[in-house]
């Protein structure tokens, strides 16, 4: 496994310049609470037909800073986004709140704080 | 300008098995545009594995995420917090874990299968297929204990041996399956019903299976070559006959292939691993406290299963991330239903073997 520590401005163009879909499959958008109203956030790849090779770019940010979305690279990345807009309570463009949480649901269940 | 009326397909509706609401936009019979609401049946899982249960407990929990494969949630989980605690499985372990995985695999494909029968009017078939997992289901709780949600894989090792009375059960119901499975090719492959039916319906192309990161039966039956079985070096895959199973034509019938051709495999896989056991213990100990983060890709029969584990050394994990098989499928499902016949979605849908339990954990 290799991280590889981005910035949420910079992260459109490093994910574009080492993204190819027919090599790299996209794996998930994850977040991850850190305390102190800070998250790191991830994006995961594995590479097609190689053994154990996962690539995770990250970037440390907290939960007011809009998060870039990724979906102009890879659609797919949809679904992940609109978890951790119900599951964070984070913004991030284009992805509506509603994939699991209903308006009565708690607002960001997996804050720290929650 | 043409006029399109909106319909909806669930979130109760005769042909699926879980609640999932698909919002259709047709012009005439066609689909021009669909939209997915797949949360109804989300119990906060993730959460709970963090707050409310210890690390030794979480692989029972996630067991819970879905009935069908309890199996691959629990062995993904445990794999991860082993690798946090510094532990690896002997092979006779990791034998008996493979084992039950194949086992899972064979009997969700056939749940796929009869279902997809179903939707072709083939009731009969539906219900030969379902009688026939059966001998699936008893080896599975012979060994394990339980028909479904099996808790046989744990921190350390598994449950239960395997008895020389259970390898004897497992063999003479393979084969009985096996013949089974030789009919039913035969079947999908001939019968007006089924093939006809199923051929160029639901169409992904290789190209879109890129696109949208499709995974498990539905890149294969598109000709996409990747399965997490070949792509990573946790079990010793390779030694015990695996083979990637690939069609490229990416309809409903490529699919149904697929996960026939694949039932093939998984019972030879199985036979290989009673046949060569190795010697060991099923219960080793593995000592500390989970300390740092761990991903871990299992291919469950619908596809990858993927599990990142966060700990900082304490009883209680910092992460548990789950990504499911259908949760990432969902986008490469949506563009197959785009110029479809409206009448084809219940059986396009059948055909990608959604579980919602899974995907909204």
């Amino acid at each position: 496994m290799r991280k590889i520590e981005t910035t949420l401005p910079a992260l459109l163009n490093e994910i574009g310049a080492f993204y190819l879909p027919k090599e790299w499959h996209f794996l998930s958008v994850n977040g991850i609470d850190l305390g102190g109203g800070k998250i790191e956030l991830q994006w995961i790849f594995s590479r097609y037909g190689v053994k154990d090779e996962i690539v995770i770019y990250y970037a440390l940010s907290d939960y007011e800073t809009a998060v870039p979305s990724i979906v102009s690279l890879i659609p797919s990345a949809i679904m992940g986004e609109r978890e951790i807009v119900d599951m964070f309570g984070l913004k991030v463009d284009g992805a509506q709140r509603g994939l699991y949480l209903d308006p009565d649901s708690l607002p960001h269940p997996l804050r720290g704080e929650s | 300008m043409k006029k399109t009326i909106q319909i909806p397909l669930g979130s109760q509706h005769i042909s699926l098995l879980e609640p999932i609401r698909f919002k259709f936009e047709c012009e005439n019979e066609k689909i021009i545009g669909v939209d997915a609401d797949v949360g109804f049946v989300h119990r906060g899982v993730e959460l709970a594995c963090t707050r409310s249960f210890e690390f030794k407990q979480v692989g029972y929990v996630v067991a819970r995420v879905c009935g069908l494969c309890a199996i691959t949630h629990t062995l993904s989980y445990t794999l991860a917090a082993e690798k946090l605690l510094g532990y690896e499985a002997n092979d006779r372990i990791k034998y008996l874990r493979m084992l039950m995985v194949e086992l899972d695999r064979i009997h969700s494909h056939m749940l796929c299968l009869a279902h997809t029968a179903e939707n072709a009017g083939f009731e009969a078939l539906f219900m030969q297929i379902m009688g026939d997992r059966e001998l699936i289901m008893e080896v599975q709780e012979a060994i394990s204990g339980n028909r479904i949600q099996f808790d046989y894989i744990s921190i350390g090792g598994v449950n239960r041996d395997l008895t020389s009375e259970l390898s004897a059960l497992i063999r003479k119901n393979l084969g009985l399956l096996a013949e089974k499975i030789d009919t039913l090719i035969g079947l999908f492959d001939n019968n007006w019903s089924l093939s006809l039916r199923y051929k160029g319906v639901g169409v992904l192309s290789l190209e879109d299976a890129y696109t949208y990161n499709a995974l498990g039966p539905l890149a294969r039956a598109a000709g996409l070559a990747t399965d997490v079985r070949a792509e990573t070096s946790d079990f010793p895959y390779e030694e015990i006959g695996y083979k990637m199973i690939l069609e490229s034509t990416g309809d409903i019938h490529a699919r149904n292939f697929v996960r026939l051709r694949e039932i093939v495999n998984s019972i030879e896989i199985c036979r290989n691993i009673i046949e060569n056991l190795p010697v060991g213990e099923i219960q080793e100990k593995a000592k500390g406290k989970p300390n740092g983060e761990a991903v871990i890709r299992v291919e469950a029969p619908r596809g990858e299963l993927f599990y990142l584990v966060r700990g900082s050394g304490q009883n209680m994990l910092d992460r548990v991330r789950i990504k499911t098989p259908t949760f990432s499928a969902i986008p490469a499902m949506m563009e197959v239903f785009k110029g479809s016949e409206y009448a084809d979605a219940p059986a396009i849908l059948a055909s990608f073997d959604p579980c919602m339990s899974c995907t909204a954990k």
